[in-house]
Parts: C-alpha cells; structure tokens; sequence
C-alpha cells in the first residue's frame, strides 16, 4: 500500500511538471536606463511618463491577446505596431487561440532620443511568462526572455508605441 | 346669517374683477399684471428717491420695461426703444446675454424737489458677476419722485467703406492616413518672459507675461503649479480668462494664475508650463486703446480707465481687457482684467476701467493694456 | 512486488512516450518576406502552431512533411514560435530579421526656423524595409540641405540601431529650406520655412494730420537683412497729456501703420515682442 501510493505520488509530480500553473499575477515591471541617452538627455518627467505609458501598453497588449479584443490597443499602439497587434489579435480569433502575458519584466535602456524629442528608441529586454492556449488546453508555456528594439513618439497626452521588433540579443 | 360669507365673497370677486376692467383701462395699461402694466393701489408709491429708483431697478430687473419707462421724468421726450437698448445691449454684447442680479442704493444728495442717488449695479453674466456704478438723478413730479434719464446718444460711425486687408491665418489639417513624418507643423514658439509669485490675501499669485515668438498665431494657456518642500505638488491652475488667449506673432501678453486658498509660505517652487496650440486667426481687428489714465475715483478707488476704439469695419460682440502693471524695475506687480459689456462699433470709443489694488498703488510706474475680444464673425 | 513492477512500468511508458514524441526543426534566421519552412519528424496526424508578431494560425498537418511559411507569414520581423502537437505539444523558436531598406521615414525639425540661428535644424532617418521593419544594420545616410541654390549641409553618417540623424544651422536669408536624406537609391525630402529673426533696429516716425497723428515704421527687418513676416505685431505707444494711446499694429508690407486721435505734445514709441525701438516726441499741433 505504501509503496503504492509512493508510485502514485511520483507519477503525479511527474505529470504536473509538464502542466503549467496557470499564474494569476499579470503585473509589469518597468525599469528605465537613460545614462546612455543621445543626442538629447531624457528629461525626469519625460522618463517617468515613459515607464508608465510603456508598461500601459504592454499591459494593454496582454490584455488584447488574452481576450482577443483589440480595444485595449487603442491609445497606446500605432503604425506598425498596431497593425502587427491588430493582426495577431485577428489570427487568434479565427484560430480560436489565445496568449497569456505574464509576470513581466521590462529593462529599458534608451539608444536614441531625437534632438527635438519627438521620437525615442529604446531597447529591451523583456522577460515574462508566455502561455498560448487552444481553447482551453494549454500548448505552450514558457519563462521567455526576448529583447525588443522599441519605438515611442509622443502623443497628446502619452507616449505611444510605434514599434515593438524582437531579435536575437545583439 | 348662512348666507353672508358666501355673499361676502361674491361680491368681493365681483369688485375685483370690476376694478381690473376698468381701473386699467383708465391708466391705458393692459388687461392683468402684464409686462409693464401697474395695477393701481398695488405697488408701494414712490414717495422718497430711495422708494422711486428701487422700484424702477427692481422693474428693470424683472424686464417690465413699460413699468420701468413710465417711471422716467419726461417719458413722452425719450424714446423707449433706445431706452430699452441701453438696458439690454446690443450688437451681440455680454450685456445682451447678462441678467440684473441685485443693486444696491445710497443717496448722495436729497433736497425736497430733487436728489442723486448712487446705485451698485451686480449683473450676472457668462463670465461671471460685472459690478457697475451708477448714479441717477430723480425730481418730484406730481407727488412722487420720477427718475431723470439722461437723452441716450446712440453712437454711430458716418457711412463709410473701410477695406480689411490685414494677414488672416488659415489652417489645413493634414490627412489620417500621411506617412509618419511626412506633413508636419510644429506648435507656435511661446515663451514665458517673466514670472513674479506674490501672497494675495489668504491665497498667492502667480502673473508675468508670456510673449509669442513665432511667426504664426497661438492658442496660449500658462500653467503653474505649486511645489512644497518636499518636491510634492500642492495645488496646480491655470490663467483661466486672465490671458489674451490668441497671440498674434510678436504679441506680449500679461497672465495670472490664482491660487485662492494656499499660502505663499508653503510653497518651496513654483513649476511652470506654457501650452501653445496652432489656431486659425486674422490680423483683424486692430483696437486701440486711447486716453489712459490711473485715477482716483469717487469711492476712492483708484482705477485704470481709458476708452476702447475699434479701428475695423465690423462690430466686436464682447471686448476683454487684460492689463499688465509694472514697478520702477519692469516688473509685473500686478495683472487686471475686466469685460466691456458693450459691443466695440466701428471707430466709436467705448469706456474701460479696472480697478487697482490700493496696496499697490503706489508700487506702480508703468502698465500694458491689451484687448482680447470675441467676436460672432471671428 | 508485482505492483511496484506495474507501478514502474506505468512511468516508463509514460517518459518513453515523452521522449519519442515528435520534434520540430525550425530555419535559425529568416529574411523578411522570404519563404521559408519548417519540417517535422514522426509520424501520423498532427496540429501546428505559429504565434510570431502578427500571425496567429492553426493548421493540421502530416508529421515527417515539410510545412512551408508563405512570404505573408513571416514579413514581420521580430520571434516566431512553432508548436507542433499531438498528444504532448513540442515547440521551437525562430527569428526574422529585417530584410533590406525600402523607404526612409525622415523626421525633421522644426517646421519653421529664425534664419542665422546655430544647431536649430535637426533630421532623424530611419530606414524600413517593405514590410515596415525597423532595419537595424547599419546603413549609410547622406543628408543634403539647400537654399535655393546653396548648398548648407552635405553630410553622411551610418545608422546605429536603425537610426541616423543630423544637425545643422539655419540659413542666412528667409525662404524654403530644402533637406532631402538618401539611403542608396531611396529618398525623402522634407521643407524648413525659414523666416526672419527678431526684428533688428526697430525705427518709427510720425507726423501729424488734420485728423490725429499717423505713426508708421521703417520697413522692419532681422539683424541679416530679412523683412519680418508680415502679421508681425508691432505695438505703437503714445503718451501725452490726456494719457497714454496703445495700438497692437499688424505688419504689412514690412511696414506697421497706425492712427491716433489725439491733441497735444505726444512722446512716441513702438515695441514689437521683447525689442523696442526709438522714440519721437511730436510737439503740440500749432
């Protein structure tokens, strides 16, 4: 009987270990390095705006995937991003899939702040738990790290995102 | 006995109706309490000055303009359009979208036969409450006193063709669909020349003047906010109305920004933030400002008055002036504003005041007038 | 004994099966727009997955064929993740990378300029390949700007993170300002409105008519010679013994005109923005 329920108890943990717990906590952390910024130096409001608007999006970009709407993106994507987003969201919906963005965390590093401030590049890299689901089995779900080169321009009252391209770490 | 109170009563309806037949068809008046119509017995008799301008500025409030009318000396001599006119405005002025909200009387002089009395007017209007001060003169007329009113000249320019050939500002918007970078029109280049924080009663403010340095017209709005010493905001406004809000190129503008309720002493830094937009503007009109002066005036208020002249062909609906005051260093002391509740014709000078401070006054060495306006055809 | 034999048993097929599920073997760098594909070991029915930037699809396939990715799935650069599942899911992960620039995006700044002003004209050019990827190789950009027929900048630097950018003075002399920045064979031009700095010697006179008093400017320049902007407000000031006459004058014609009724000795003076300029003192009319 011991033994038994030792085998069972194995074989448990074993099946577990290859289901992903679904994670509940969907917070984004953002942390900003500008002291490499150029031409320009990234003003102290301008650097907090930017942290907020830029974990917003990816907030908003979390959401729209998981409930494949793309009302969230409205505000906080535009350009290419947006279509990228819009386009994915769509693929989703005929696919019946969707993807969870979790526990995220963002280091930002500034590459380029235009002379005139209209246009800033950042690049980062990001880490975050990454779950796609068919319905509602689970496919894939791993801890990614990807490293984004990003795009922001400054909207009426926000930063928003023009660009959002992954590469290999270079 | 059953009988006598509902007797009573009929007869009593009976009279009443008896009296407003024909009682008001004596007088010449309308049927009922109509506009401007006095029911005979009904309304206090103006036996003193105060009774006679408190009853013509209580029918002035209520718009019984017939009422009002047939309380002047001499009525047949005025005309009761004009009357009327001076009362409502016209031409689209804040007066003619203002309401009497309250007065109040003080005599100056009384004898048996004729007295002046001196009248705070409160009117309510979009802009907020206007005070203006006025005084009438009244004369006893077959046993009550009737109010004087003054022969209304009704400005007017000579019949002329003035050509508007000043610069006009027209904006087009770019197209949803243009490439990122391809069309765009930076926003006006406005600077804040000066900037002068003081304690004001319980509260502080904030003024200077704010000049437009581009070559195109700007939507202007100054900001300030008020920082502890901890770096933590307390309180954050803006010019509001105290402003020439369109800045032609070149254009120097005073501002204010009033903080009511927080004292100078908490405040450690004062962050400031002017916010300019592109506007579409004319050049035109083009107003002057003539005849300035500071001067002390009956009350014992000192005053900046002078008059507004506009130079264009067309009527300006609602005249705002904002002045900028400045000590023997160039430095904003203090900003004033007030509206005009007359329309500006063309080429007829209208009065302007604004009141100064009387800690102030003797601070003061120069000033800068500018007229802001809004206009229907704007 | 026999149950702990059926217990391990159980386990072993359970990880044999892990282990021999299907593997799927992915390109390791695509070009953007590049058709490419993916191939599959195993055997039997099973469901693939592509999630990347702005594709999300699901197609049943045979394990041991090869899937192509058509140019359309993979124009966006950025990483792609297959899944390739039967009864247990297997993934892998490729990149696209930019394919080559298609069209600059030129950004500059600012749309209007003072002449004979240092560092006031900046440019950002980046370049994008046709499917609107940031292209971050490094790049040559040649910046031109000029006036008419004169040339004020030539200028070439390489993009670093897919950015390149300049700075460089206005002109001397009011007029367009043509700046065009070109990447191989591609090009994008943009236009800086020069116009006139601060008004320079700010002269004025006046004289007196059977009506009032007309004051007038000198044709109103910059320091460089360029006629300020007409709109331009000049402010005309008065005083004189019956107070003081302001009129906020619109330039026309490089001149600021106004008329003022007004008697007696006046002491004229004009401003426009933060410059002053002369004054005239007018005595009374005889």
């Amino acid at each position: 009987m011991n033994q038994l329920f030792r085998i069972v108890v194995f074989v448990a943990v074993l099946v577990a270990g290859t289901i992903s717990l679904k994670a509940a906590d969907s917070s984004v952390k953002i942390q900003l390095d500008t002291n490499k910024s150029g031409p320009r130096a990234v003003e102290s409001r301008t650097e907090q705006a930017i942290m907020r608007d830029y974990g917003t999006a990816w907030t908003m970009m979390a959401r729209a995937l998981e409930f494949n709407t793309i009302e969230p993106l409205e505000g906080s994507f535009v350009g290419a991003a947006r279509t990228w987003l819009n386009d994915s969201v769509a693929g989703q919906q005929r696919a019946g899939l969707t993807s969870n963005y979790r526990e995220q965390n963002h280091k930002l590093r500034v590459l380029f702040y235009a002379p005139e401030g209209d246009v800033i590049e950042l690049r980062d890299t990001a880490d975050f738990q990454l779950q796609i689901m068919d319905g509602a089995k689970v496919i894939y779900s791993e801890h990614v790290v990807r490293h984004y080169t990003v795009l922001m321009t400054p909207g009426a009252d926000r930063w928003i995102v023009r660009q959002l391209q992954a590469h290999p770490e270079f | 006995m059953k009988l006598a109170l509902p007797i009573a009563l009929v007869g009593l309806t009976v009279g009443l109706i008896v009296l407003a037949l024909f009682g008001v068809a004596h007088s010449g008046g309308t049927v009922g309490i109509a506009a401007g119509a006095a029911l005979p017995g009904l309304t206090p008799k103006a036996a003193t000055p105060e009774q006679a301008i408190s009853n013509f500025l209580t029918d002035v409030q209520r718009r019984n303009w017939d009422r009002a009318y047939s309380q002047l000396s001499k009525a047949d001599s005025i005309d009761e359009a004009s009357f009327i006119q001076d009362w409502t405005g016209s031409n689209g002025s804040l007066r003619t979208v203002s309401n009497l909200e309250s007065f109040d009387v003080r005599p100056t002089h009384a004898t048996d036969s004729s007295a002046q009395m001196r009248t705070q007017l409160r009117w309510s209007t979009p802009v907020g409450v206007l005070e203006d001060v006025r005084d009438f003169d009244l004369t006893q007329e077959a046993g009550s006193w009737k109010v004087i009113w003054p022969k209304v000249e009704v400005p007017s320019a000579p019949a002329q063709v003035i050509p508007v050939n000043y610069l006009r500002w027209d904006m087009v918007q770019g197209g949803s669909g243009d490439e990122w970078g391809s069309h765009t029109v930076d926003a006006p280049h406005v600077r804040i020349v000066s900037m002068n924080a003081v304690a004001f009663g319980d509260g502080s403010l904030v003024m200077g003047e704010v000049v437009n340095e581009d070559t195109i017209p700007a939507f202007v709005n100054v900001n300030a906010t008020l920082v502890d010493g901890a770096g933590a905001a307390i309180d954050e406004e803006n010019s509001f109305d105290k402003i020439a809000h369109v800045l032609l190129p070149k254009q120097v503008s005073p501002y204010r920004i009033d903080f009511p309720n927080v004292s100078l002493e908490k405040v450690k830094n004062i962050r400031m933030d002017v916010k300019a937009a592109l506007v579409p503007a004319s050049a035109d009109p083009v107003i002057a400002v003539i005849n300035q002066k500071i001067e002390s005036e009956a009350q014992g208020k000192t005053v900046l008055h002078g008059e507004l002249l506009n130079q264009s062909g067309q009527a300006v609906n609602i005249p705002h002036v904002i002045v900028g005051f400045y000590n023997n260093t160039g430095k904003v002391v203090w900003v004033a504003d007030g509206y005009v509740d007359r329309s500006l014709i063309p080429q007829t000078p209208a009065p302007f005041a604004v009141e100064i401070p009387g800690a102030l006054v003797g601070k003061i060495q120069n000033f800068h007038v500018v007229v802001n306006q809004y206009s229907v055809s704007q | 004994m026999r149950r702990t034999l059926l217990g391990c048993a159980v386990v072993a097929m359970y990880l044999a099966e892990l282990c021999s599920a299907q593997e799927v073997h992915v390109p390791a760098l695509v070009s953007a727009g590049n058709e490419t594909a993916i191939s599959t070991t195993g055997s039997g029915k099973a469901t693939l997955y592509l999630s990347g930037p702005g594709i999300s699809s699901k197609t049943e396939i045979n394990l041991g064929e090869k899937f192509i990715l058509h140019s359309e799935d993979v124009r966006n650069a950025g990483e792609y993740v297959t899944i390739v599942c039967t009864d247990v899911c297997r993934s892998a992960v490729f990149h696209v990378r930019p394919s080559k620039p298609a069209y600059l995006t030129f950004l500059v700044h600012p749309s209007r300029v003072p002449v004979g002003q240092g560092d006031a004209v900046s440019g950002v050019a980046l370049p994008f390949d046709e499917f609107h990827n940031l292209v971050l190789d490094r790049v040559k950009v040649s910046f031109q700007s000029t006036a008419g027929d004169l040339r004020i900048l030539s200028q070439s630097v390489l993009t670093q993170d897919g950015v390149g950018w300049f700075r460089a003075a206005s002109g001397k002399s009011a007029g367009k300002l043509q700046i065009v920045a070109t990447v191989d064979s591609l090009s994008s031009v943009r236009a800086v409105q020069q116009v006139a700095s601060d008004p320079c010697n700010l002269r004025t006179k006046a004289h007196r008519t059977p009506k009032g008093v007309d004051i007038e400017t000198e044709p109103v320049r910059d320091c460089s010679g360029n006629l300020v902007p007409d709109g331009t407000i000049v402010t005309f000031s008065a005083a004189g013994p019956g107070g003081r006459n302001t009129v906020d004058a619109p330039i026309k014609q490089g001149i600021a005109r106004a008329h003022i009724q007004t008697p007696g000795s006046l002491v004229i003076s004009a401003a426009s923005g933060t410059v002053m300029g002369n004054e005239v003192r007018l005595g009374e009319q005889p």
